[in-house]
């Protein structure tokens, strides 16, 4: 499963850093990153919760 | 089927009109049987659709290809058909996305953070001109703090910032039966309009380190490619707009809680020992009584939703306060609960998707201090409900006035 996070709509809320921090970092610069595109196996579900608790909607999942 | 909606109760069609004494003093029992009898309701006193089920606002929310912004966000003018003004509320991507990118680094939670002592300091100065004796929560504290913030955050002049404050008000109130806006309220706007003008053209001549100065300085990427500057018009709406979504709506958040938390006196117990909860007791707040109630907006397309078409042209209420009392989405949905399991479901007092709220980390910044310098100015308190009354705008609910005294004074 690959993450892609529309870059142009990221507020930095960093709500799925919170979840996921070995996926997304918003780091010092307060911009969001990517640490891997990849979902790995066990990380589905806090990916799932990552998308719905986006404020933006900025964050999708792809098999 | 009977009614354009859906099955009638034995109660009669449910009525839902935005603009009548009814639904300003008590929304949630409509908007209960909205959901329940008619998820997709048509108002034919007003020609409108309104969903109220979770799932279907959100969905709606986030569909902004149906749900256009285009057209305005109140009834009224969606209606006219008119062009709405340059707001970036009042757009769809892409160009509302262009226009969004020239503030949202702005408001980021991290650079909000650093706003903090600015925020105390505005919480402090009011709530000491603040008798525990007798004050209004709203008129004399939640009114008055927000828009320092915000509106230095703009460039206003400390002068002129109630000033700002006050043409809202006037602006957004409704008389009953009535969607368009009053007499009174377009001499305001025009008045905001005339000020914001007025301040754009000061800066121009000399820039400050203010929002407005920023957005002079700043260029936009145009329909034909182009980049070009704001335009008067185009910062004057920008500053309008941001100066009344970031002051109505934590006044009316905060008003809701003093109300709210004198009826659950245990559970304001429950956050003075532990402040820790703040923060999820102003999320419970957006939850139960949304500040901001619903938006409208303009249907792109015909929609058949539970054996219902919205016709494309129509305009349509998605109506969030509804949405966050919906039990099939959070477990006894009409219960205050501060302790509540806060991801159960979406809480969507912000709203959801590309137009969800830009102010959203200033809204909880600045109620979270309130809170907690509530808690100890009034670690027990009364509030008059004979007293209390209510706004009566369209788009936003809550208190007009709420009269407290303090019963137990707290660390000054």
């Amino acid at each position: 499963m690959k993450v892609r996070v529309d870059f142009e709509l990221c507020e930095s809320n960093a709500i799925c850093m919170q979840l996921l921090p070995e996926v997304f970092e918003v780091r010092d610069d307060d911009f969001l990153y990517l640490l891997t595109d990849e979902i790995a196996p066990g990380q589905e579900a806090a990916a799932a919760e990552a998308v719905r608790r986006c404020p933006l909607q900025a964050i999708s999942l792809e098999d | 089927m009977t009614g354009r909606g859906g099955p009638a109760s034995a109660s009669g069609r449910v009525e839902f009109d935005p603009f009548s004494e009814e639904f300003f003093a008590d929304p949630y029992p409509v908007y209960r049987r909205m959901r329940d009898e008619e998820p997709v309701y048509y108002s034919e006193k007003y020609d409108f659709y309104a969903l109220t089920r979770h799932e279907d606002v959100a969905a709606g929310l986030k569909d902004f290809a149906t749900y256009s912004s285009a057209h305005g966000v109140d009834l009224a003018m969606v209606r006219s058909g008119r062009p709405a003004p340059p707001l970036v509320i009042m757009m769809d991507p892409p160009e509302h996305r262009r226009m969004r990118q020239l503030v949202n680094r702005v408001f980021t939670p991290r650079a909000i953070a650093a706003l903090e002592p600015v925020v105390r300091a505005q919480v402090e100065r009011f709530l000491g001109g603040c008798d525990p004796a007798g004050f209004d929560a709203v008129q004399d504290f939640s009114a008055l703090f927000p828009v320092e913030i915000i509106s230095a955050m703009l460039g206003v002049p400390p002068e002129s910032r109630q000033q700002v404050r006050l043409w809202l008000d006037v602006f957004l109130e409704r008389e009953p039966g009535r969607i368009e806006v009053t007499r009174r309220g377009m001499e305001a706007l025009i008045s905001t309009g005339a000020f914001y003008h007025e301040l754009v053209r000061e800066r121009r001549a000399e820039p400050r380190d203010d929002m407005i100065s920023a957005l002079i300085r700043a260029d936009m990427l145009r329909e034909d490619g182009e980049r070009t500057e704001l335009d008067d018009m185009e910062i004057a709406g920008f500053a309008t707009m941001l100066g009344g979504a970031g002051a109505e709506t934590v006044t009316k958040l905060i008003g809701n809680a003093v109300v709210t938390f004198a009826d659950h006196p245990d559970q304001w117990d429950a956050l003075r020992t532990d402040r820790g909860k703040v923060p999820a007791a102003v999320e419970e707040i957006l939850r139960h009584q949304a500040p901001s109630q619903y938006n409208v907006r303009y249907c792109t397309r015909d929609v058949d939703l539970h054996g219902v078409r919205i016709p494309a042209g129509s305009a349509v209420f998605l109506i969030i306060g509804a949405a966050n009392r919906d039990e099939r989405a959070f477990t006894d949905a009409d219960v205050f609960d501060i302790d509540r399991n806060a991801v159960e479901s979406q809480n969507i007092g912000f709203g959801y998707g590309v137009h969800s709220c830009l102010g959203a980390a200033l809204a909880r910044l600045e109620s979270r201090i309130a809170l907690d310098a509530l808690l100890d100015f009034m670690p027990r308190f009364e509030v008059d409900r004979s007293r209390c009354r209510r706004v009566a705008m369209t788009n936003v609910a809550g208190w007009a006035s709420v009269p407290v005294r303090v019963t137990e004074k707290g660390r000054s």
